[in-house]
């Protein structure tokens, strides 16, 4: 629970919202190529306003995490970034290509798996997938040698040739990891991978997201509520509240003493609602 | 022992009725393999009832039993439609869906043919419930052949995104699978093939054609290709099998089928458990 990012429910958004004002938010160097540029994009669905005027863009290699409180917006938003919903207004480019020419280059790693967990596939078949966006009904000698190399890189090289449904959670998530990679994407999305897995999966991701974090070239959003993961992978953090963009800053600048989230975990102590570890 | 099975073939109608068995069981246990895999298996006898009531409409209409099935195909079709529309629209789940639009169509078949006259054309509503592959006739046989041919092929062309589709429809999504067009493209062809195997193994069995060889081969294949050329190879076996059996055992031919199918999935289970 002490980990947990999220904002205390019972503290005023107005009040969170002057305190994010007043800290130090360091953006990064508009001489940087962008990976992925977010311009005032607003999302609409079924009349409801859920993403609104939200500005932020990644320079290539950066490793942002994405943070908010529930129904902050945060999926809608990775959704319009995977072209799975239009935006109202504003718009999404991805290396400079709008979304449905660029979203090709943008591997994601799902948060819930929503496979049955007894469809007949073994890893490769998942990995092969991505790579042929669609199914294989049989995988080449070079597809498979391609599946290994990525697979290996995530630490799962022996997860090859085992059923999908036979493989725990911190397995599955460097399955669908290497799934995301073998694409070689610009930006790589991770929706909660630390969710589901037990604690040494999760030490071991958090491993493999240090690597991510630490690459030059591939840039990633992590959305997590966890306070620890984002102290150990974020360099930039962008934080959404109601839709909307409340900061986005340094790590430092906003995990400080002084910051949005310590008024956030202030107040937290003082209400009463119990909030979930994970979405 | 070969005059066992070939001496059932000398007839003419068993000819036929081999014929139209193997095409039906072919194309049902293939797409029986993403029905179940979608989590729809009681589909197949909710548009099986849905035919009924689309038969029962032609023959309202004043249709022969025989061409009443150009007015079930696309009064299934539009039921299967509607059954996806229901699933995508809301949470209901599948089972939920199916019933609603299955027992509208079956009492809609009861109805209708309730409200005909004495005057009206007699019909073995029989025959409709149970099938009749040995009366197969070869203009029927001809619609099986075609549909199934048809059907087959348009399962290989869209079996890899179908595949991908119904694995993660998400991750498909972004992979640029049109998933909502093939989904519903999975349930109007299920329909037809549906209705078309109606005429041979009937209403009530004809769901087990879809599900019981893809079942089967779901505890058996470790890859969806491979479960799909099991559910093929299961579906195809228990036909032939099942149809010699049924002539020398003087029994019913779609029950005995389906019994040999069962014994696939009881042989499909216990292989399934000796693995573990």
């Amino acid at each position: 629970m002490t980990d947990d990012i999220h904002p205390p429910a019972g503290v005023q958004s107005l009040e969170r919202r002057r305190a994010a004002t007043s800290l130090e938010q360091t953006r990064p160097d508009p001489s940087l190529g962008r990976v992925l540029d977010v311009d005032h994009v607003s999302i609409t669905i079924r009349g409801r306003q859920i993403v609104e005027d939200v500005s932020f863009w990644i320079p290539k290699g950066e490793f942002v995490c994405l943070c908010g409180p529930n129904g902050a917006g945060k999926s809608t938003l990775l959704k319009a970034i995977m072209g799975l919903l239009p935006v109202s207004q504003g718009s999404i480019q991805i290396g400079g290509e709008g979304v449905a020419a660029g979203h090709h280059k943008v591997g994601y790693v799902p948060q819930r798996k929503a496979f049955d967990r007894d469809f007949p596939a073994r890893a490769v078949d998942l990995i092969v997938a991505a790579l042929r966006r669609k199914w294989p009904a049989k995988v080449t000698p070079e597809e498979r040698e391609r599946a290994r190399k990525v697979l290996a890189k995530m630490g799962g090289e022996r997860l090859l040739d085992r059923p999908l449904a036979g493989l725990s959670g911190g397995e599955t998530q460097r399955v669908f990891l290497a799934r995301a990679m073998i694409t070689d994407p610009s930006l790589i999305i991770l929706d909660e991978p630390t969710a589901g897995v037990d604690a040494k999966g999760r030490a071991e991701l958090l491993e493999l997201m240090k690597d991510i974090s630490r690459s030059d070239e591939l840039a990633a959003i992590l959305v997590t509520h966890n306070l620890a993961v984002v102290g150990h992978t974020a360099e930039r953090i962008v934080y959404l509240e109601a839709g909307k963009l409340l900061c986005w800053g340094l790590p430092h600048e906003l995990l400080g003493q002084q910051s949005l989230t310590a008024i956030a975990f202030q107040a937290r102590d003082h209400a009463a609602s119990s909030i979930p570890d994970e979405e | 022992m070969i005059d066992f099975f070939t001496a059932p073939l000398g007839y003419e109608f068993m000819q036929r009725a081999l014929i139209a068995g193997l095409a039906v069981s072919a194309v049902c246990a293939v797409i029986g393999v993403f029905v179940v895999q979608r989590g729809l298996a009681f589909l197949g006898d909710g548009l099986a009832h849905a035919c009924f009531g689309g038969i029962a409409l032609g023959l309202y209409l004043g249709a022969s039993v025989e061409d009443a099935l150009w007015i079930a195909i696309p009064f299934t079709a539009a039921i299967a439609i509607g059954i996806g529309f229901v699933l995508r629209r809301t949470q209901l789940r599948g089972d939920v869906a199916t019933g609603v639009f299955f027992s509208f169509s079956f009492a809609l078949g009861v109805l209708l043919l309730s409200l005909r006259t004495a005057h009206d054309r007699q019909v073995d509503v029989e025959s409709i419930l149970f099938g009749s592959i040995l009366a197969v006739t070869p203009k029927v046989l001809t619609v099986v052949l075609v549909v199934a041919a048809a059907a087959l092929l348009t399962t290989i062309a869209m079996w890899s995104r179908l595949a991908y589709a119904i694995f993660d429809p998400e991750l498909a999504a972004i992979s640029g699978v049109p998933v909502a067009i093939l989904e519903y493209l999975l349930l109007a062809q299920t329909a037809v093939v549906i209705v078309v195997s109606v005429k041979t193994v009937g209403v009530v069995l004809v769901s087990s054609f879809v599900v019981i060889p893809a079942a089967s081969a779901r505890l058996l294949g470790h890859t969806l290709a491979g479960a799909t050329a099991l559910a093929l190879l299961i579906g195809t076996l228990g036909a032939s099998v099942g149809l010699i059996l049924s002539y020398h055992l003087d029994a019913p031919s779609g029950a005995t089928i389906i019994l040999v199918h069962c014994a696939c999935f009881a042989i499909a289970l216990l292989i399934n458990r000796l693995r573990r």
